[in-house]
C-alpha cells in the first residue's frame, strides 16, 4: 500500500523529529501516500500510514480529516484551488470561477468527465497582492484574467 | 523603504547566501559563534529596538525571549510561524522567497539566546515555492558550516528543520501550530501553561512570526536604537504592509512605522480610476473594519491604528472602494471563520456557523428585521468566551461591519438585495 | 504546595497554590456547571460551560483549567459569569435535538440539568439543526451522535484510561464528529465507561435501549463478582428485574470505572436457560415439584446414601468460585457438621498437590504507586481489567513492567520486556531470577539453585527487581496448571522476600478469596476435588457447577458424578444438560444480584451486598436453601435470621491458612503444555448467558493458539479442532505450548 519510494520519503521526514515522535511526520506521510494513490485517501491508506508511523488509526484519521489538503472523494489529476477570500473576491474571483466552471463544463466540487481537472474554492492562499489567484499542484498562478486562465487550463495534460 | 527584510529585493538572486552575506548577513551569528555577544546583550538590544511580534498580537519580542527558562536542563525549541493564512496577509511568503537567510539567522540567534538547540520553521502547506527556497537556503547554511552541532568549533549548536502544514488557518495560532508539529490536528491548547514552559513535545518553546525573526539580524547588526528610530514611539522600526484589494498596485511595502495611511495608499497606486475609498481593514481579516474617513486620518503604527478603532494585526491592509457590497464582504469573512474554526470549543464551533448562516440567509433575500440584533448578540456571546483568539477574530469583523455600515445590512434585509450592487 | 487563601463569591476559602479552581469549588460545594471536565480525565477546557469571573482577568476564565493563586477573587455567579454561562448554554442547545422525552439519558442528562438553570427557553436559532449520521460501534454502546456536545470525554477516556484510542474527533469546525475509525466496533474491555462519562444521551447502553427512564428505577448498591476486584456498582432495577448496571465510585477499589463484564453480565439473568423450579429425578425422568418435596427428596437421598450407612466420609461438597462468602461458609459447615472434610472449590486445578499458594500483599490502590511490576502468566487486561488499569496508571507515571508469558498479549501499556517462554521453562526462569536476586543481595545460594544457569533475561529481570524500591510480582491464572505451579509460587515468594517486592496472586478469580477465607478446602483426612471424583463417593452437594466449564477433568467429573450409586444434589441458577444427567435433585437458586452476600477481593476486603431484586419464580437464595437443608438434617447452629448473621460468624472465626510445601522443583520439563482458560466473557455462568457481551469481539474469543512447530507436532492445522476448540496458528505463542481460550462448553479437556 505504501511504496518503497514513499517509505523513503516518509523516513526522511521522520528523521527531522526527536526519537519517539515519528508521528510528527504524519501530515507529510499522508500527502506522500495520497499522491501515489489517485490523489485521495481511503481508510485503508490512512491505516497503512498509521501503522507505518506506529500511531492509532483514529489519530491518523483525525489528521486526515482536519486538514484541507487531503481528499477523501475522487478528484481530478489536477485540482485547481481557486482562492475566493476577501482580496481575491474584491478583484473578481467569483466571476473568474464562474468563467472557469463554464469553460470546463463542471461545477466546483465536480471532476471533468475525462478525470483531468476539478475546481475547489479555497480560503486565502497568502498571495493576496497577486489577487485573483489559484494554485495547481505546487504552483501559484497570480493576477489571473479570463484569458490567462484559458491559457493555463488549456496547457493542463 | 525596504530597509530590513526586503533590503536585498533589488539585488540579483536576493535569496542566495552570497547576496545575504554581501549585505552583512550572518555577521551577528558569526560574532555569537566567536563568543562576542551574550544572550543578555541581545535581549537588551531587542528591547531597545521596540520590535513587537509581527504575527498579529504585537508582543515585544525581547521580553518574550527573556521568559524562556534558558538554564533549565532540558531540550528547548524555537519555532518560526510561517503559516501565514490570515486573509489579506502575504508578507511572510515573500520573506521566505526573497530573504530566507534572514529567517535562518534570526532563528539561530533566538536559539542561542534561549539556549534552544533545535528549531522548526512551520511553513503553510501551500507555500511550496517558499518551502523549496527555504530548504535550499538551509542547505547553503549547513554547507557553509553555519548550522549544526558545535558550529565552527564553538560550544553553540543549532539545528533547523522545516515542517509543512496541510491546510488549516488555525495552525497559525501558536499552540495549534505546536499540536500540528506534533502530528496532531491543529487544535489550540488552553493557556496556561504557556509554550515557554510547556511547548513543543512538552518542552520550553518560543514561537515567533517569520517577519519577527527576519528583523532580528539587522537590529543586532545596526543596533536597537537604529531600529527604534526608524519607527515611532511604541512601534519601533519598519514593518511590512500587504496592501491589497481595490488599489492600482497591490504590493508588500516595508515602510517605517507611523507612516500616514494615505501615503501608503498612494504608494499602492491609489484607488482605481473613478472610484472612491469606502472602507479599510488595516490589519488582516480579523481586525475591525474602518470607514474611509477614519482611515484617511490614521497613521500606520500600533497606537495610531488602535486610536482609529482597529488593530495593526499582521499589517494586512485590505482596501475596499465604493463598489464593495459590505454585506457580501462580511459574509465572505464569516464563511472563512466558519470554515476554519477547529471546532473544539462550543462558542466558536456553534457560533461561527450561526453567524455565517444568518448572513447567508440575508444574502439569499430571506433576512429578518431582527437579524442585525441577532448577529450582534451572537458575536458578543462568542467574544471572550473561547479557547483561542479565532473566536474573537470571527466576532470582531461582524461587530465592526454592522456598526460602521449598518444601513447596508438594513437595506439588504428590507429589500432582499444589495444597496450597492442592486 | 503552599496553603493559600482565595475568595469565592465573597467567601474566603483555603486551598493549595496551583490547584485547579473547579477542584476547589467542588470541594467547597459551590456548583459550577461543566461538561468536559471529569476528575479522572485530562483537562480539555473545550465546552466553556464553567466560565467564571476572575477579578483582574479581562476575559471570563474556565474554572476547570485555571490554576488558583493567592488572593484570587472569583465570582461564579455574578453578571459576567452568568452571561458567559448562558451564552455557552445557548450555543450548546442550538444544534441539540431537544428530544429529551425519547432520549435514554432523559432524567440523568447533565445537559438537561444545566439547561434548566441556564438556558433561555426560546431558541433564536432558526437555521436548521445539524443531523449527524450514526455509526454502529458494537453490541454494547448505542450512539446518537446528533446529541453529542463534543466534550471529548469519551475520546479522552479511550486514550487515557482504556489505553486504546478508539473514538476520535474527526473533521473540524461544525463538522467535528466523534466516531471510531474502524467499523469493527469498540474493542476495549472497559468500553462501557464511555456511557457513564458521556454527559448527554449520545452514548447509551445498547442492551438497555428505550427500556425505561432512570427515575422509574430503583438503585441498589452492589458488588460485582466476576473478578478479584469486587468493583462497586449500582444495580438499577424495575419491577423486580435488573435493567442496567452503572459504576459506583469507590476510590480504593474501582475508582470510578467498571469492566464491561461487570456492566453487562446482568443480561444473563433473564436468559431462558434459567433454572426456575425444583426438580427431582424419579426413575430417570425429571419432575417439577414443590420445594418441600425436593428438599425432602434431597435429605432422604443423603440419608439413604451416606447417613444411614455411616459413610459420611463418602459425602462431598463442591462449589463454583462465584459463590458468596455466606454460601461457602454454610456448605462447608454442613459438611463438617456431619463429619466430612471432602470440600473443595478449586475445580479447575489438574493436580492439587501442586496447587499455588501465595498470599497477596498489596492493596489495589497501592498498585498505582509501584515503580516496577513483574507479571507472570497472565493476560491481565482481560482477566482482571481494573487491576490492569491500576498497573497501567503506574506505568504511565514511570513504572517499568516486565512480563513472562507463554503468549504475547495485547497490553495497553508499554512493557519493559515481554518474555515469551514455554510453561515448562517458567520455573527454571524464575529460579534464575531468584539466584540472581540472591547474588545481588549477597545472600547464600541454597542447594537447589546451585546448578541453575542464569541467562541474560533472568539477570535483567533480577536487576529490575533488585533495584526497585516498590515492585510487585503478579502471579496469574496461566500458572494454575503449570507442572511446577507450586514451585513457581514458592519462587515468587522467595524473590519477593529478597527484594522490595510485594506479591499479587490473581491465579484464582471471582470469589475464590471467600472460599479460602471460609476454609472451603479439604480439611484433615478430606479429599480434594480430584480425589473425590476418583473415590466413588456416595453423595454430593454441588453449588452452581457447570462441569464442562468448571472442572479441569471435565469428562471424568461427569462420568464420576453420573455413577448410578451416587446421589447428587445440585443447586444451580441455570439449566445444564450435564448437570441434569448426573443430578438427582435440582434446586433452583438465585443468581448474582438476586441474593445478599459478600465478596472478598484480592486484598482481602470483605464487601457485603443486599439483593437488588427478589429471586425470580421459585428460585431461592442459595444461603437460605443451605440453611433449610441443614435444618432438615437437624444440624445444630444454623439459626440465622438473615445472611449478615452468617457473615459475622465468618468474620469472627479465625481464618484458615494454606500451608505450602517446601520442595521446589526447578528443572525444565519436556513435552507440550496446554494452558486452558475460559475466555474472558465465559468465566462464569452469568456472563456466558449475557448475549450482548457474547456478541463482542472479546465474547467471540474461542481458539487453541499454537505456533506452527507445535501444530506440526500435534498434527493439527489451522481451523482443525484441538480439545474441541478451533486451532489458530499463531507465532505469538511459545514453542511447545497450546494456549486455549474457550468460550463454550466442551467435554474434552484432558
Ligand atoms: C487564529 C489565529 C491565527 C494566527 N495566524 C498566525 C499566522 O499565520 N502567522 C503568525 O505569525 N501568527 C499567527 N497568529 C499569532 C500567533 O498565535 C502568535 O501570536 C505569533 O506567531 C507570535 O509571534 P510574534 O510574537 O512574532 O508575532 C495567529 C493567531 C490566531 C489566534
Ligand atoms: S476559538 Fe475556535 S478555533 Fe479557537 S479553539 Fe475554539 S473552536 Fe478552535
Ligand atoms: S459522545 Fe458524549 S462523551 Fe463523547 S464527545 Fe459526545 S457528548 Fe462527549
Ligand atoms: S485572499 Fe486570495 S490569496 Fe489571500
Ligand atoms: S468544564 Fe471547563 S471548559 Fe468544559
Amino acid at each position: 500500500m505504501i511504496s518503497n519510494k514513499a517509505k523513503k520519503q516518509i523516513d526522511a521526514w521522520v528523521a527531522k523529529y526527536p526519537e519517539g515522535h515519528q508521528s510528527s511526520a504524519v501530515m507529510e506521510a499522508l500527502k506522500i501516500v495520497q499522491a501515489e494513490n489517485d490523489n485521495r485517501l481511503t481508510s485503508d491508506t490512512i491505516q497503512a500510514v498509521a501503522d507505518y508511523l506506529a500511531m492509532p488509526g483514529i489519530a491518523a484519521a483525525e489528521v486526515a480529516t482536519f486538514y484541507e489538503n487531503y481528499n477523501h472523494k475522487p478528484v481530478g489529476k489536477h485540482t485547481i484551488r481557486f482562492c475566493h477570500n476577501i482580496s481575491c473576491m474584491l478583484n473578481g474571483s467569483d466571476e473568474l470561477i464562474t468563467h472557469l466552471e463554464n469553460k470546463l463544463g463542471v461545477k466546483t466540487g465536480e471532476v471533468t468527465p475525462d478525470g483531468l481537472i476539478n475546481v475547489k474554492k479555497v480560503e486565502c492562499l497568502g498571495a493576496c497582492v497577486g489577487a485573483p489567484m489559484f494554485q495547481i499542484g505546487d504552483q501559484y498562478y497570480e493576477n489571473l484574467t479570463a484569458d490567462k486562465i484559458d491559457e493555463i487550463v488549456d496547457g493542463l495534460k | 523603504m525596504n530597509e530590513v527584510c526586503f533590503k536585498n529585493l533589488d539585488q540579483k538572486d536576493p535569496w542566495s547566501l552570497k547576496t545575504y552575506e554581501a549585505s552583512g548577513g550572518y555577521s551577528v551569528w558569526r560574532k555569537i559563534l566567536k563568543g562576542e555577544l551574550t544572550p543578555e546583550q541581545i535581549i537588551d538590544e531587542l528591547k531597545t529596538s521596540g520590535l513587537r511580534g509581527r504575527g498579529g498580537a504585537g508582543f515585544p519580542t525581547g521580553l518574550k525571549w527573556s521568559f524562556m527558562p534558558r538554564n533549565a536542563n532540558m531540550q528547548k525549541y524555537v519555532v518560526c510561524n510561517s503559516d501565514e493564512g490570515e486573509p489579506g496577509t502575504c508578507k511572510d511568503r515573500d520573506i521566505l522567497r526573497f530573504n530566507p537567510h534572514s529567517v535562518i539567522e534570526g532563528m539561530a540567534i533566538g536559539g542561542f539566546v534561549m539556549n534552544a538547540t533545535k528549531g522548526y520553521n512551520y511553513i503553510r502547506g501551500e507555500f511550496m515555492e517558499p518551502f523549496y527556497r527555504f530548504e535550499d537556503a538551509l542547505k547553503e547554511a549547513y554547507d557553509a558550516g553555519l548550522l549544526g552541532e558545535n558550529i565552527d568549533g564553538s560550544s553553540v549548536s543549532f539545528d533547523l528543520y522545516t515542517h509543512l502544514g496541510a491546510g488549516a488557518y488555525i495552525c497559525g495560532e501558536e499552540t495549534a501550530l505546536l499540536e500540528s508539529l506534533e502530528g496532531k490536528k491543529g487544535q489550540p491548547r488552553f493557556k496556561p501553561p504557556f509554550p515557554a514552559n510547556i511547548g513543543l513535545f512538552g518542552m520550553p518553546t518560543t514561537i515567533n512570526n517569520t517577519e519577527s525573526f527576519a528583523s532580528v539580524p539587522d537590529i543586532l547588526a545596526k543596533g536597537g536604537q537604529w531600529f527604534a528610530d526608524i519607527g515611532v514611539a511604541n512601534s519601533g522600526g519598519c514593518k511590512l504592509f500587504s496592501v491589497t484589494g481595490h488599489v492600482n498596485k497591490p504590493e508588500n511595502f516595508e515602510v517605517p512605522m507611523g507612516l500616514p495611511f494615505k501615503d501608503l495608499l498612494e504608494m499602492a497606486g491609489g484607488i482605481r480610476e473613478g472610484r472612491t475609498l469606502k472602507a479599510v481593514i488595516p490589519g488582516g481579516s480579523s481586525t475591525p473594519v474602518l470607514t474611509a474617513e477614519v482611515a484617511m486620518g490614521m497613521t500606520m503604527d500600533y497606537d495610531g491604528i488602535e486610536k482609529a478603532g482597529s488593530m495593526l494585526g499582521a499589517g494586512s491592509v485590505i482596501i475596499m472602494d465604493d463598489s464593495t457590497c459590505m454585506v457580501e464582504a462580511l459574509t465572505r469573512l464569516a464563511h472563512f471563520y466558519y470554515d476554519e474554526s477547529c471546532g473544539q470549543c462550543t462558542p466558536c464551533r456553534e457560533g461561527t456557523g450561526w453567524l455565517y448562516r444568518v448572513l447567508k440567509r440575508i444574502m439569499d433575500g430571506n433576512g429578518k428585521a431582527d437579524d442585525i440584533d441577532l448577529l450582534m448578540s451572537v458575536q458578543d456571546k462568542i467574544m471572550g468566551n473561547t479557547i483561542c483568539a479565532l473566536g474573537d477574530a470571527a466576532a470582531m469583523p461582524v461587530e465592526s461591519f454592522l456598526r460602521n455600515f449598518r444601513e447596508e445590512f438594513e437595506y439588504y434585509i428590507e429589500h432582499g438585495k444589495s444597496m450597492v450592487k442592486g | 504546595m503552599a496553603d493559600i487563601e482565595i475568595e469565592i463569591d465573597g467567601n474566603l476559602v483555603n486551598a493549595k497554590a496551583g490547584e485547579i479552581l473547579i477542584a476547589v469549588t467542588d470541594r467547597e460545594g459551590i456548583s459550577v456547571p461543566r461538561f468536559c471536565y471529569h476528575k479522572k480525565l485530562s483537562i480539555a477546557a473545550n465546552c466553556r460551560m464553567c466560565l467564571v469571573d476572575v477579578e483582574g482577568a479581562p476575559k471570563p476564565q474556565p474554572a476547570c483549567s485555571t490554576p488558583i493563586a493567592d488572593g484570587m477573587k472569583i465570582h461564579t455567579q455574578n453578571e459576567k459569569a452568568k452571561a458567559s454561562q448562558k451564552a455557552v448554554m445557548e450555543f450548546l442547545l442550538i444544534n441539540h435535538p431537544l428530544d429529551c422525552p425519547i432520549c435514554d439519558q432523559g432524567g440523568e442528562c447533565e445537559l438537561q440539568d444545566v439547561a434548566m438553570d441556564y438556558g433561555s427557553d426560546v431558541s433564536r436559532f432558526t437555521e436548521g439543526k445539524r443531523i449527524v449520521a450514526d455509526s454502529d460501534i458494537g453490541a454494547l454502546i448505542q450512539t446518537d451522535m446528533t446529541r453529542c456536545i463534543h466534550c471529548t470525554r469519551c475520546v479522552r477516556f479511550g486514550a487515557e484510561v482504556a489505553g486504546i484510542m478508539e473514538m476520535g474527533a474527526t473533521g473540524r469546525g461544525e463538522d467535528l464528529k466523534i466516531e471510531p475509525f474502524l467499523e469493527e466496533g469498540i474493542q476495549s474491555e472497559l468500553s462501557g465507561n464511555m456511557i457513564d462519562v458521556c454527559p448527554v444521551g449520545a452514548l447509551t447502553s445498547k442492551p438497555f435501549r428505550y427500556e425505561l427512564r432512570s427515575w422509574q428505577m430503583n438503585a441498589v448498591s452492589n458488588v460485582a463478582r466476576h473478578d478479584l476486584v469486587g468493583s462497586n456498582i449500582i444495580t438499577q432495577t424495575y419491577k423486580g428485574k435488573v435493567k442496567r448496571i452503572v459504576a459506583k465510585d469507590n476510590e480504593s477499589i474501582n475508582e470510578t470505572w467498571i469492566s464491561d463484564r461487570d456492566r453487562f453480565s446482568y443480561e444473563g439473568l433473564s436468559h431462558e436457560n434459567r433454572l426456575l423450579a425444583p426438580q427431582i429425578k424419579v426413575e430417570g425422568t425429571w419432575k417439577e415439584v414443590e420445594w418441600n418435596v425436593a428438599l425432602d427428596f434431597a435429605t432422604r437421598g443423603l440419608a439413604n446414601n451416606v447417613f444411614n450407612t455411616h459413610q459420611t466420609d463418602k459425602l462431598g461438597a463442591l462449589a463454583s468460585n462465584t459463590a458468596t462468602l455466606e454460601e461457602f461458609h454454610l456448605l462447608q459447615k454442613i459438611l463438617r457438621s456431619v463429619g466430612s472434610e471432602n470440600i473443595d472449590h478449586r475445580l479447575n486445578v489438574k493436580d492439587l498437590d501442586n496447587a499455588i499458594s501465595l498470599e497477596s500483599s498489596i492493596k489495589l490502590a497501592g498498585l498505582e504507586g509501584v515503580d516496577h511490576a513483574l507479571v507472570i502468566g497472565s493476560n491481565l487486561r482481560l482477566e482482571q481489567p481494573m487491576i490492569s488499569h491500576r498497573l497501567r496508571k503506574a506505568n504511565l507515571s514511570g513504572a517499568s513492567i516486565d512480563v513472562i508469558n507463554a503468549m504475547a498479549f495485547d497490553f495497553n501499556y508499554r512493557l519493559n520486556s515481554e518474555n515469551i517462554i514455554s510453561p515448562n521453562q517458567t520455573a527454571a526462569m524464575l529460579a534464575g531470577v531468584l539466584k540472581s536476586v540472591l547474588q545481588n543481595a549477597q545472600v547464600e545460594i541454597p542447594d537447589y539453585l546451585v546448578d541453575i544457569k542464569v541467562n541474560d533475561v533472568a539477570t535483567q529481570l533480577a536487576e529490575k527487581l533488585s533495584q526497585s524500591d516498590n515492585s510487585v510480582i503478579v502471579l496469574g491464572e496461566h500458572i494454575v496448571n503449570n507442572p511446577q505451579a507450586a514451585s513457581i509460587a514458592n519462587l515468587v515468594s522467595e524473590i519477593a522476600q529478597h527484594t522490595n517486592s510485594t506479591t499479587l496472586n490473581v491465579s484464582a478469580t471471582a470469589n475464590s478469596m471467600a472460599a479460602n477465607m471460609t476454609g472451603f478446602v479439604p480439611g484433615k483426612g478430606g479429599l480434594d476435588v480430584n480425589a473425590m471424583l476418583a473415590a466413588d463417593l456416595k453423595a454430593y452437594i454441588l453449588l452452581d457447577i457447570y462441569p464442562q466449564y468448571d472442572f479441569h477433568h471435565s469428562l471424568q467429573a461427569v462420568e464420576a458424578l453420573s455413577n448410578e450409586d451416587t446421589f447428587v444434589i445440585s443447586l444451580n441458577s441455570f439449566k445444564d444438560d450435564a448437570v441434569a444427567q448426573y443430578s438427582d435433585v435440582l434446586l433452583p437458586i438465585a443468581s448474582f444480584y438476586e441474593t445478599s452476600g459478600s465478596h472478598v477481593n484480592v486484598e482481602g476486603e470483605v464487601q457485603s451486598f443486599a439483593a437488588a431484586v427478589n429471586a425470580p419464580s421459585d428460585t431461592k437464595p442459595a444461603w437460605k436453601v443451605l440453611k433449610v437443608l441443614a435444618d432438615l438434617l437437624e444440624l445444630p447452629g444454623f439459626h440465622y435470621a438473615d445472611s449478615t448473621q452468617v457473615t459475622s460468624e465468618v468474620m469472627h472465626q479465625s481464618h484458615k491458612q494454606h500451608v505450602h510445601g517446601e520442595s521446589i522443583d526447578v528443572k525444565v520439563k519436556r513435552g507440550v503444555n496446554v494452558i486452558w482458560q475460559k475466555s474472558p466473557y465465559a468465566v462464569d455462568v452469568l456472563s456466558r448467558h449475557a448475549t450482548s457481551l457474547q456478541a463482542t469481539n472479546i465474547g467471540q474469543i474461542n481458539s487453541a493458539s499454537m505456533n506452527k512447530a507445535t501444530a506440526k507436532k500435534l498434527e493439527v492445522a489451522q481451523d482443525d479442532e484441538y480439545l474441541g476448540v478451533p486451532v489458530a496458528i499463531n507465532e505469538a505463542v511459545a514453542n511447545n505450548c497450546v494456549f486455549v481460550n474457550a468460550n463454550h462448553s466442551t467435554g474434552v479437556q484432558s
